[in-house]
């Protein structure tokens, strides 16, 4: 009875560690196949699909929307989302709770809320269909992930470093260069790989902001699967998994670097 | 004057070892406030604006009379709760296994689970769609096993959007309870096997109420984000089987109906809110009383 139990435990358990991967693991594949539909077990093996999709001036226009906004969104949500936490780790003020609240409240707020409030507010401002609005718009997604993780890495700094730098007579400008900034870095670094990363994921938003002048790579793939699906689509998620696969393993590696 | 500067002064830098060359905390934080103030709250409040037209309540009205609407948020909750159920029933032993399976099992467990990260969630609907077409490999392995003769309709299905929405919902939901599991004392279970209890009755009476915490912070997370869900039901499920989020979506994209559309986006706000924070007292109420019995 113990040993039936067990063994139905563990066979659950691998089910569903398989339920995670599946969709993950077939999506590679996949771009290989000779056959012009979707097939898993692939057909044979060619890199048609990515000669094809690499060639494109569409996906070559969208790609470069997506780096400059993801780049831009990041840049900004990592210096504007990192001085917050440093606040909010450092000092104590009226309305603290707040702010920290505010600060993190996008990241639970349902995407299509945001997507058409900003859809009817930067319409009129004239940021809908420039890559201006996809920049501010994502940098809103993105502050709540840096400011989480650079609260995280200042939290683990040893809170005596500071006085100690300034006792010995550094001024505080050079005690935040030299002790401070250096210590937290590991979580700035990969507060920054989230808010790319979550920019360069992000559909919903660019759905309503977008046109097709800075149209971004998801909107690509969102148009693709909903109209028909072709290999080309697999070669281009392959990329994009590729992609984030080494910005999480670059997150890893700031985070190890320190400690 | 220049007493009460280095009165104020001290303290404030010994209680502030991050002591930074400006002037105090508002200077850090301004940017980020008045950022999100401009291109977060304003948005919402905007929305809000757009739903009270001279501050006629005739939108809301419509949503709550018309049938139509009344069925689609109905919709939204009956998948949001299976949905939830589903996700934290498939999340309980995963993560049962992570907090009590040994170091290789939980590194092993931590990877499955990580990794649908990397993957957007566009990405992985769109996985979906090819292994659950009728000539996708669900089909193919249903076929294979004899369980049915010819293929099943799976996507544009209920079904196909509960699939995709739980496989995307059970890392959030496995992280809060593995995170109050590995502090169970499995010595506890061993305690009441000894004293006479079958393993069941011990699960039932010592294990699951202490993991309770996680189960409830799990719903939570599972339930808030099921409700707002988009992609997965557009891409996955049928246009008959719609949730509150494509609804909202149309307004703005076809109906071109601002109003309304602003007003079901409130709507999908307010319900957001309220689950979280019923949840989120159901989840202080639960450990409070598992502090209360701790200390007894």
């Amino acid at each position: 009875m113990d040993r039936l139990r067990r063994a139905l435990f563990w066979f659950i358990v691998s089910l569903t560690a398989l339920f995670l991967l599946l969709p993950t693991l077939i999506i590679v594949p996949m771009s290989f196949t000779t056959t012009t539909t979707l097939e898993f077990p692939p057909v044979g093996f060619t890199l048609d699909w990515y000669g094809k999709v690499i060639g494109a001036a569409d996906w070559q226009s969208a790609l470069i929307n997506s780096l400059v906004v993801a780049i831009a969104a990041a840049a900004l949500a990592t210096v504007v989302g990192t001085a917050a936490a440093l606040a909010l780790h450092a000092h104590r003020f009226p309305g603290k709770a707040v702010v920290m609240g505010l600060l993190l409240s996008p990241m639970v707020t349902p995407v299509i809320v945001l997507a058409v409030g900003m859809y009817m507010v930067f319409s009129g401002w004239g940021l809908v269909a420039t890559r201006l609005g996809l920049v501010l718009a994502h940098t809103v997604l993105a502050i709540p992930f840096v400011v989480v993780s650079v609260l995280a890495s200042a939290g683990m700094v040893n809170p005596s470093l500071v006085p100690a730098s300034l006792g010995l007579g550094a001024s505080r400008w050079f005690t935040f260069r030299r002790v401070t900034l250096p210590l937290i870095m590991p979580g700035v670094l990969s507060g920054a790989v989230f808010a790319f990363i979550t920019s360069w994921d992000e559909v919903v938003i660019a759905l309503f902001l977008a046109d097709a002048q800075t149209r971004t790579v998801p909107i690509m793939i969102w148009n693709q699967v909903r109209t028909n699906l072709d290999p080309a689509t697999a070669a281009v998620a392959a990329i994009l998994i590729l992609l984030s696969a080494l910005g999480v393993f670059l997150s890893y590696k700031f985070r190890d670097a320190r400690s | 004057m220049n007493v009460s500067a280095q009165d104020g002064g001290a303290p404030a830098s010994a209680r502030a070892p991050w002591s930074l060359p400006v002037p105090s905390a508002f200077w850090l934080i301004a940017p980020a406030v008045l950022f999100l103030a401009l291109f977060f709250v304003f948005p919402l409040l905007k929305l809000v604006a757009i739903s009270l037209p001279g501050g006629s309540l005739e939108y809301y009205e419509q949503i709550f009379t018309t049938p139509v609407f009344l069925r689609v948020i109905g919709e939204t909750f009956r998948v949001s709760l299976i949905v939830t159920f589903v996700t934290i029933a498939v999340a309980y032993p995963y993560a049962y296994a992570m907090a009590h399976g040994g170091r290789t099992v939980l590194l092993l467990l931590t990877v499955a689970l990580l990794i649908p990260f990397w993957v957007s969630l566009l990405l992985r609907s769109f996985s979906w769609i090819v292994l659950l077409q009728n000539s996708g490999l669900i089909n193919d392995f249903l076929i294979a096993m004899g369980l049915i003769e010819k293929p099943v309709r799976l996507i544009r299905t209920p079904f196909g959007v509960m699939i995709g929405m739980v496989h995307i919902l059970l890392p959030y939901a496995v992280l809060p309870l593995y995170t109050v599991m590995k502090k169970i004392d499995l010595r506890l279970m061993e305690a009441s096997s000894i004293c006479g209890a079958s393993w069941l009755k011990g699960f039932m009476r010592i294990y699951f109420p202490l993991s309770l915490p996680g189960v409830a912070a799990s719903a939570i997370l599972a339930f808030t984000l099921a409700l707002g869900f988009y992609i997965t039901p557009a891409l996955l499920g049928s246009p008959r089987d719609m949730m509150i989020a494509q609804m909202i979506a149309g307004q703005f994209n076809e109906q071109l109906n601002f109003g309304l559309g602003a007003a079901l986006a409130v709507v999908l706000m307010v319900l957001t809110a309220v689950a979280f924070g019923l949840f989120g007292a159901a989840r202080a109420a639960l450990q409070s009383r598992g502090r209360a019995k701790g200390g007894v």
